[in-house]
């Protein structure tokens, strides 16, 4: 990969943008918790009324029969208990792991193994994808997208909200439940899955916050048009110092960069426009009359019968016409 | 200023990664979660067990029509009070583990940033939908270029955007070509690289013997009965006999081991799977150079920048508001610091003069001094004095004139 990123940076940069990763699963494991509890409550409070009435039968001299009857009742009721705690308590161990499976993706950033990096690497811009193409709408694309990369596991229950009213709409790592406070965007397109307010009503703030993933992958761009060296050469008029490497100077990002801020550089750093090497010491930066700077090892390169032809003007010089140029 | 910015943005680590706290709570939560539902299960059955013998007992007694015993009744109070406790406690229980799971959500909010706060101002875009548009087109070159054809079509019909065909049009071939290679064809990729040989030797690509070898090679691993098609496929090196000398004497050096098994032999190397990974890197690479495209497509590059970038600007931009020094980043001219992404990033030449430290643009380009030291034009009029220059550097003095601009 072009660009290097070492462990502390990653690090740094999992800090400021997997926010949503990890608190949409957990909003999701807090809601369980609270149903959990909320049938848990109703349950238990349905046995001790039927037990209560139990208790008062028993203080009045009863008939057997009618003991044994209410007994079933109560019964029935221990057993409908059990069960739904066991869901719930299911339910909200489902959301738990979920937490923790997202954990352990995050966690692979740091691996020993430089594949295993990478991979995670490419996993990151495929989901960052796939949330900005939800928040625009791209339903089908972004499903496509995440099970061509292998990140379906990860977008779990992720529903159209087609006009039925899903258990949880296509922002389906549902941003729901997360606090007002964060401004909306909602989904926009008649392409989309339809509006957000189709979504089970149940489910609080169903609208979307700005802020992270899909306004990130616009985000990224931006910084990045500064720190590639967004510079005058990727913009020059006619297209002379276009390098088919470097991003800026690619068709649709030439575009993107263009009002955003430059890199910032405190240090020369030269390049070889021959071959694509660092000048420095090793390979020092050699001027031809024409003023055209070329790294000394290219032109030793390109030199045929003593003589040089400049790659960009093809004037012929001497190779001894080449003067060395000193950069502090 | 940019250096003492730097110096402050070295922050102090967390003391503990932020994945791992929050790890920590979450396995908490569910060995809560387990413990809790085991207990749960077992008190209940424990529970009903119970209830269902004394109903049991009671259902006898009902048919023996006695009327309800003292002990009996007694066994029943005893009973409802311990239904009651045992329910009350599970759903308290429950309860506790509240702080837990609430802990969990704390341990996130302490780790991680929940707003990527404005590190770029959106005013600079005159038309939000135009930089959608953009944007969604770079996407659409990307998803050709790292080969997921049919998602690329998708968002394409969704956004309704249109891409020519000559655009796609070689991404389509490589793709075809790389997908036979993955299945092991070589087929396609020969045939490739046959109609672009001359282009591939000024590149000084290896790429067509390569194909060559690694077909001689998966016919050998055919067996001895492909001992004849093997060597009258080797007719194919002769073009390569001079580039590629020593690889084909290793290759017609293994013959001799075919009988025995290839694996077996000094030549076992030869059939390593890597050849294949190797052989659609080789390809990819040399494809793109040919097609004048990048390897990596602008938009992952861009990408893992400005993952680079963010935290960076984001801790400028919270110690620029601590120190209430607002005016140092204007968002417009350029960024505050500088982010290292490594020198496989240095696409073009930068060059900051050592005087003014400021990067050389075409309104203040660089030159060359007769001494052969270089300043940009700005700082060579500073330092005029009485229509003559000295050099910062070394102390020559030259006339103005005489500097060369030159271009990198």
């Amino acid at each position: 990969m072009a660009v290097q990123e070492s462990a502390a940076q990653l690090s740094m940069t999992l800090k400021v943008q997997e926010y949503p990763t990890l608190k949409v699963p957990y909003e999701t494991l807090n809601k369980r918790f609270r149903a959990a509890q909320k049938n848990i409550d109703r349950e238990t409070s349905h046995v001790t009324m039927v037990v209560a009435e139990l208790e008062k039968t028993l203080s009045s001299c009863p008939a057997v029969d009618s003991v044994v009857s209410l007994l079933d009742g109560v019964v029935e009721k221990l057993s409908v208990l059990k069960r739904k705690a066991v869901e719930s308590i299911q339910a909200e161990d489902e959301s738990a792991k979920l937490c923790k499976r997202r954990i352990e993706h995050l966690k692979e950033h740091s691996s020993d193994q430089p594949a295993a990096a990478s991979l995670w690497k490419r996993k990151r811009m495929d989901r960052m994808m796939v949330e900005h193409l939800l928040r625009c709408g791209y339903y089908n694309t972004a499903v496509k997208l995440a099970r061509q990369s292998g990140i379906e596991t990860r977008t779990e229950a992720l529903q159209p909200g087609r006009g039925e009213p899903a258990g949880r709409g296509p922002a389906g790592h549902g941003h729901a439940g997360l606090p007002a406070r964060h401004t909306h965007l909602p989904l926009q397109g008649p392409a989309g899955p339809g509006p957000v307010e189709d979504a089970n009503p149940a489910v609080p703030v169903r609208q979307l916050p700005a802020a992270p993933a899909g306004e990130q992958l616009r985000v990224h761009p931006h910084p990045a048009g500064g720190p590639l060296g967004h510079q005058d050469s990727c913009y020059k008029e006619d297209g002379s110092s276009r390098s088919p490497d470097c991003p800026v100077c690619s068709r649709s990002l030439n575009k993107l960069a263009q009002p955003l801020p430059m890199a910032h550089c405190a240090n020369s750093r030269l390049v070889c426009k021959i071959s694509g090497d660092v000048m420095n010491e090793n390979n020092p930066p050699m001027m031809l009359p024409n003023g055209y700077v070329y790294g000394y090892n290219s032109l030793l390169s390109i030199r045929q019968d003593d003589k040089v032809v400049c790659p960009r003007t093809k004037e012929v010089f001497h190779f001894s016409q080449a003067e060395k140029v000193y950069i502090m | 200023m940019s250096k003492s910015l730097t110096v402050i943005c070295v922050k102090a680590e967390a003391t503990m990664e932020p994945c791992e706290s929050v790890e920590r709570e979450v396995d908490k939560v569910l060995q809560k979660f387990l413990t809790y539902g085991q207990h749960c299960e077992q008190s209940l059955e424990e529970l009903l067990r119970y209830v269902g013998q004394l109903r049991a007992e009671l259902a006898s007694a009902a048919l023996q029509g006695t009327p309800l015993s003292a002990t009996l009744s007694l066994v029943m109070s005893q009973c409802c009070r311990k239904i009651k406790d045992t329910v009350q406690k599970l759903a308290s229980d429950h309860k506790d583990i509240h702080s837990s799971v609430s802990r969990v959500g704390k341990a996130i909010d302490r780790n991680f940033d929940s707003e990527v706060c404005g590190v770029v101002s959106d005013a600079v875009w005159d038309s939000r939908e135009k930089q959608q548009q953009t944007l969604q087109m770079a996407i659409v070159e990307h998803l050709y270029q790292q080969g997921m054809l049919s998602v690329a079509e998708e968002l394409c019909q969704e956004s309704t955007l249109n891409v020519d065909l000559d655009f796609k049009q070689p991404f389509l071939e490589l793709n075809r070509i790389l997908e036979a290679l993955h299945k092991h064809d070589l087929g396609p990729a020969l045939e490739w690289a046959i109609s672009h040989r001359q282009r591939l030797l000024e590149l000084n690509s290896s790429l067509e013997f390569k194909l060559h070898r690694l077909y001689f090679i998966h016919l050998l691993a055919g067996g001895p009965d492909k001992q004849l098609e093997a060597l009258s496929y080797a007719r194919h090196f002769q073009p390569f006999a001079r580039l590629h000398q020593r690889e084909i004497q290793v290759m017609m050096g293994s013959l001799v081991y075919l009988r025995l098994g290839l694996e077996k032999s000094p030549y076992c190397h030869l059939l390593d799977t890597s050849h294949w990974a190797e052989i659609c890197e080789t390809f990819t690479r040399d494809a793109c150079s040919l097609l004048g495209l990048s390897v990596e497509s602008p938009l992952s590059v861009s990408f893992a920048s400005g993952c680079v970038a963010l935290p960076v600007l984001m801790n400028i931009k919270a110690v620029i508001e601590q120190r209430q020094c607002t005016g140092v980043w204007s968002h417009k001219d350029e960024l505050p610091i500088e982010i290292e992404l490594g020198m496989k990033c240095w696409y073009h030449s930068v060059f900051a003069c050592p005087i003014l430290r400021q990067q050389t643009s075409d309104s203040n380009p660089p030159i060359k001094l007769i001494c052969g030291h270089v300043i940009s034009r700005d700082a060579l009029n500073k330092l005029i004095n009485g229509g003559k220059l000295k050099c910062p550097y070394c102390p020559m003095e030259q006339n103005p004139a005489d500097g060369k601009r030159i271009i990198f």
